[in-house]
C-alpha cells in the first residue's frame, strides 16, 4: 500500500515536472496538427459555399457545388472532430493514468495510419468528382466504391483508437487496484464506448453499398441504408458533445479556480450518454416513409431523453461558477457572474460554447417534433441548427482546449499577446455564426432549401425574398474563414514558435467533503448490456420491417 | 419499502387496460417489454415481502434452488407461442400472466440470486442464452405462423429480439470471465 502511494506521487512529480511524455505527446501533436490542416482546408471550402449561397460567387465549371458540400461535410464534421478528439482524448489519458503503454501507443498510430488512409480515399473520389454524394451519401445516390471503402477505414480506424484507450485503462485499473478511474479518462472510455457502438451501423451500411457500388448486386434497400447510417450519424454528433462536456467538467472548474460540482453526477451523465443515445436516429428520418408513427415516436422519445444529462450538466456547470465566484468574494443573487474570468481565453471559448447551447438544444428539441419538423425539414434552419450544436457548442470548446492543450503538449507557454489574439479569435467566431446560423434559422423558417446552390428559381419573388438573409449568411461566413485562419495561426504558432515553459493541464480537484464516487459506476459490463438492450428495443422492430416488407431495391443513380 | 411502492405502481400501471393493450399489440413488445417488466415489477416487490414472510423464503428457498426452478418453469412456459395466443383470448390466463409472472417469476428470482452459488448462476446464464438463441431461430425461421394473433413478420422480429438478448446474455457471462472484480475493486 506505502509503495503504490510513493509510486503514485512519484508519477504525479514527474508528471509536473516534465509535462506530458514525449512520446505521447507526438501522437497527441500528430493528431492535433492534422485536425488544423483539415479545419484550414474544410473552413475554406464553407467560406466558398457561404459566398456561392450569397449570390456573390459563381463558381467554376470544373467544381461542383455538392463536390465542396461533401468535402466541406466531411472534412470538418467527421475527420477534424475525430481527428481532435483522438489527440486530445489520448492527451488526457497520458496524463491523468500517468503515461500511456507501448500497446496504446501502437493502437493510436495505427488508428492515425488507418483514419489517413480512409480520409484519402474519400477526398481523392471525392475531388475526381465521383461521390458527390454530401456526408450523408444516401444512395440511391451511388459514388466509386472506393469512397465507401475510405468509410470503412475511418470505422476502422475509430476502433483501433477506441480500443487502444480501453487497453490503457485496463491496464491502469489492474495496476491501481480498488482506485476509481480518473474522471478524464472516464470520459475517454465513454466517448469511444458510445462511438464504437454508433459506428456499427454504418459499417453495416457501408458493407452493403460496397458490393452495390462494385455492381455485384444491383440494388439496395434504401430506407434500411438511410436507417443505419442515422443511427451512426445521431450518435456521432453527440460522442462530440460528449467530447466538449468532458472539458467541462475536467478542465473549466479549474481554470476559474473552482473545484468539481459531484464526480458522480458527470460520471451518471457519460452512462445515460453511452446507454441512451444511439437509437434516437429516427428523428433524422421523421418525415421518412416506412417507418410507422409508433416507432417515430419511440425515437423522437429516446432522442428527448438525451435531453436530461445535458439538463443535469447545465447544473452542474451553473453550480460551478457560482461556488468559484462567491469563493472569490462575490455577493448577491447574480455577482458571481462578474467574478469569471472572463479576458482568459482559455474560459470564453467554451463558456460562449455553453451559452450557445441554450438556444442549440432548444432548436434541437422543437425540430424533433413531428409537426414542427415539417416546417424546417431540409430548409436551411436545419443547417442552422448543427452550425450551432458542432460548429459552435463543439468547435469552439475544441479551440478552448487548443490553448492549453497544445502548449502543454509542447512544453510552450500561451502568452498575453495570444491570448488577445485568442478573444479576438472567439468574438470573431461568436458573430461570425450569430450572423450566419442566425440567418439560416430564419430563411429556413422563410422556406429557403438547404443542399442547393443559389439560384432565385426564376426570380421568383419567395426565392428573392431570401436574398437579404442570404446576404448575412455570406457576412457570417467570411467572418468565420477569418475564424478558421486565426485559429490555424494560433494553433501551429502554439505548437512552434510560442516560448518555451511548462504548462498545467488542468485537471478539477473534488471539493473536500465530496462524497466517495459509488462503484457501480465502473461496471462497464453492465453499461454496454444496458446499452445493447435499448439499441435493440429502438431498431430491431422497424429494421426487420424494412427488411421483411422491403419494395423492390434500388439500382444506383449518379445525380451530378 | 420504497421500492416495493414502485414495484407496485408499476405493477398496477402494467396491467391497466390501454397499457396492457397497447403492449400486447405488438408481439415483441409483448413477450420482451410486457413481460419482463412484470418479472421486473415482482423483483422490486421481493426485499419487502422478505421482510414480512422471513420464515417462509428461508423454509422453501433455502439454498435458492428451488426458486430458480420455479423461475425457469415459468418464463419457460410464456416463451410458447401458444401460451402468448392464450393471453390474449382466454381471460384466465392473462390473469395468470399478471399473476404467474411477478410473483412466480420476479421474486423467486430475486430471492434466489444472491443464494445462488457461481455454478448456479453460469449454469442459468448458459440456459437462457441457449434458450434465447434457440427460440430466436425457431421465430425466424419458423415457415408458419406460430401464434394466431400475430404476423410472421412479428414472429421474425420477435426472432431477432431473441438472438439480441442472447447475444447480450452471452457478452454479459463472458465478460465475467474476463473481468476479475478483485483485481478492480
Amino acid at each position: 500500500m506505502e509503495t503504490t502511494v510513493l509510486k503514485e506521487s512519484f508519477i504525479e512529480k514527474s508528471n509536473k515536472k516534465l509535462g506530458a511524455k514525449p512520446e505521447d505527446a507526438r501522437i497527441s501533436l500528430t493528431y492535433l496538427s492534422l485536425a488544423f490542416i483539415l479545419l484550414l482546408v474544410g473552413g475554406t471550402l464553407g467560406l466558398i459555399q457561404g459566398l456561392n449561397r450569397a449570390g456573390l460567387f459563381e463558381l467554376p465549371a470544373w467544381l461542383n457545388y455538392y463536390q465542396v458540400l461533401t468535402a466541406h461535410g466531411i472534412l470538418l464534421v467527421v475527420a477534424f472532430t475525430t481527428l481532435f478528439m483522438t489527440g486530445y482524448f489520448y492527451a488526457g489519458v497520458s496524463h491523468t493514468l500517468g503515461g500511456l503503454t507501448s500497446k496504446a501507443r501502437k493502437f493510436a498510430w495505427s488508428a492515425l495510419a488507418s483514419l489517413l488512409v480512409g480520409t484519402v480515399m474519400i477526398m481523392t473520389t471525392v475531388v475526381m468528382g465521383d461521390a458527390s454524394v454530401m456526408y450523408t451519401f444516401y444512395p440511391p445516390m451511388q459514388a466509386s466504391p472506393w469512397f465507401y471503402i475510405g468509410l470503412v477505414f475511418l470505422a476502422l480506424g475509430i476502433w483501433l483508437a477506441g480500443t487502444g484507450v480501453f487497453l490503457n485503462a485496463a491496464s491502469w485499473k489492474k495496476a491501481n487496484r480498488g482506485q476509481k478511474l480518473p474522471l478524464f479518462s472516464f470520459f475517454a472510455v465513454g466517448g469511444y464506448l458510445l462511438l464504437i457502438l454508433g459506428s456499427l451501423g454504418i459499417t453495416a451500411e457501408v458493407l452493403m453499398l460496397i458490393p452495390w457500388a462494385f455492381g455485384w448486386t444491383e440494388t439496395v434497400n434504401v430506407m434500411l441504408s438511410r436507417t443505419l447510417f442515422w443511427a451512426f450519424g445521431h450518435t456521432a454528433v453527440n460522442v462530440w458533445y460528449l467530447v466538449a462536456v468532458s472539458a467541462w467538467y475536467v478542465a473549466i472548474p479549474k481554470i476559474i479556480g473552482g473545484k468539481t460540482f459531484s464526480d458522480v453526477l458527470a460520471r451518471v451523465v457519460v452512462i445515460l450518454s453511452v446507454i441512451l443515445n444511439v437509437p434516437g436516429g429516427f428523428h433524422h428520418q421523421i418525415i421518412d416513409p416506412a417507418i410507422t408513427q409508433g416507432v417515430k415516436f419511440m425515437h423522437v422519445f429516446m432522442s428527448l431523453s438525451i435531453a436530461l444529462p445535458s439538463l443535469l450538466t447545465a447544473f452542474a456547470m451553473f453550480a460551478i461558477f457560482e461556488r468559484a465566484g462567491r469563493k472569490k468574494g462575490a455577493t448577491g443573487l447574480l455577482g458571481w457572474f462578474k467574478k469569471l474570468p472572463w479576458k482568459d481565453v482559455r474560459f470564453l471559448a467554451p463558456m460562449i460554447a455553453m451559452i450557445t447551447f441554450i438556444p442549440a438544444g432548444a432548436g434541437g428539441i422543437a425540430q424533433t417534433n413531428n409537426q414542427l419538423n415539417q416546417t424546417v425539414h431540409n430548409s436551411l434552419w436545419v443547417v442552422g441548427h448543427f452550425h450551432l450544436t458542432v460548429g459552435v457548442t463543439v468547435a469552439l470548446t475544441f479551440f478552448g482546449i487548443t490553448y492549453w492543450l497544445i502548449p502543454y503538449l509542447s512544453k510552450r507557454v500561451m502568452t498575453a499577446r495570444l491570448n488577445k489574439l485568442g478573444l479576438i479569435q472567439t468574438w470573431l467566431w461568436a458573430i461570425g455564426m450569430l450572423f450566419m446560423s442566425g440567418s439560416m434559422h430564419w430563411v429556413g423558417l422563410l422556406g429557403s432549401p438547404r443542399r442547393t446552390s443559389f439560384s432565385t428559381y426564376g426570380d421568383n419573388a419567395t426565392a428573392l425574398s431570401w436574398d437579404p438573409y442570404l446576404m448575412f449568411l455570406g457576412i457570417g461566413g467570411t467572418l468565420l474563414f477569418i475564424g478558421v485562419v486565426l485559429m490555424v495561426y494560433i494553433a501551429f504558432h502554439l505548437m512552434f514558435r510560442a516560448p518555451k515553459g511548462h504548462t498545467e493541464f488542468p485537471v478539477a480537484e473534488e471539493e473536500k467533503d465530496a462524497a466517495p464516487t459509488p462503484k457501480w459506476t465502473e461496471r462497464w459490463g453492465l453499461w454496454i448490456v444496458l446499452a445493447i438492450a435499448v439499441i435493440s428495443m429502438g431498431y430491431v422492430i422497424p429494421i426487420v420491417d424494412m427488411i421483411v416488407n422491403a419494395p423492390p431495391g434500388s439500382p444506383g443513380f449518379r445525380t451530378w | 419499502m420504497k421500492q416495493a411502492i414502485y414495484g407496485l405502481v408499476l405493477y398496477v400501471f402494467l396491467m391497466l387496460p390501454p397499457v396492457a393493450n397497447l403492449a400486447e399489440s405488438v408481439m415483441t413488445i409483448h413477450m420482451h417489454m410486457q413481460m419482463p417488466l412484470f418479472v421486473i415489477a415482482g423483483m422490486l416487490m421481493t426485499p419487502y415481502l422478505k421482510q414480512r414472510f422471513p420464515t417462509f423464503f428461508a423454509k422453501w428457498n433455502r439454498n435458492g434452488v428451488p426458486g430458480i426452478i420455479l423461475f425457469m418453469i415459468i418464463i419457460m412456459y410464456w416463451m410458447l407461442p401458444r401460451t402468448m395466443d392464450e393471453a390474449l383470448t382466454i381471460y384466465a390466463i392473462e390473469i395468470f400472466k399478471f399473476i404467474s409472472l411477478p410473483f412466480l417469476a420476479g421474486v423467486p428470482l430475486r430471492d434466489s440470486w444472491i443464494k445462488l452459488g457461481k455454478m448456479g448462476k453460469n449454469i442459468i446464464f448458459v440456459t437462457l442464452s441457449l434458450l434465447c438463441g434457440f427460440m430466436g431461430i425457431l421465430y425466424i425461421f419458423s415457415p408458419e405462423q406460430l401464434c394466431n394473433n400475430y404476423l410472421i413478420v412479428e414472429q421474425i422480429t420477435l426472432g431477432w429480439a431473441f438472438l439480441f438478448l442472447a447475444l447480450s446474455i452471452i457478452i454479459y457471462f463472458i465478460q465475467q470471465f474476463f473481468v476479475d472484480k478483485t483485481e478492480y475493486e
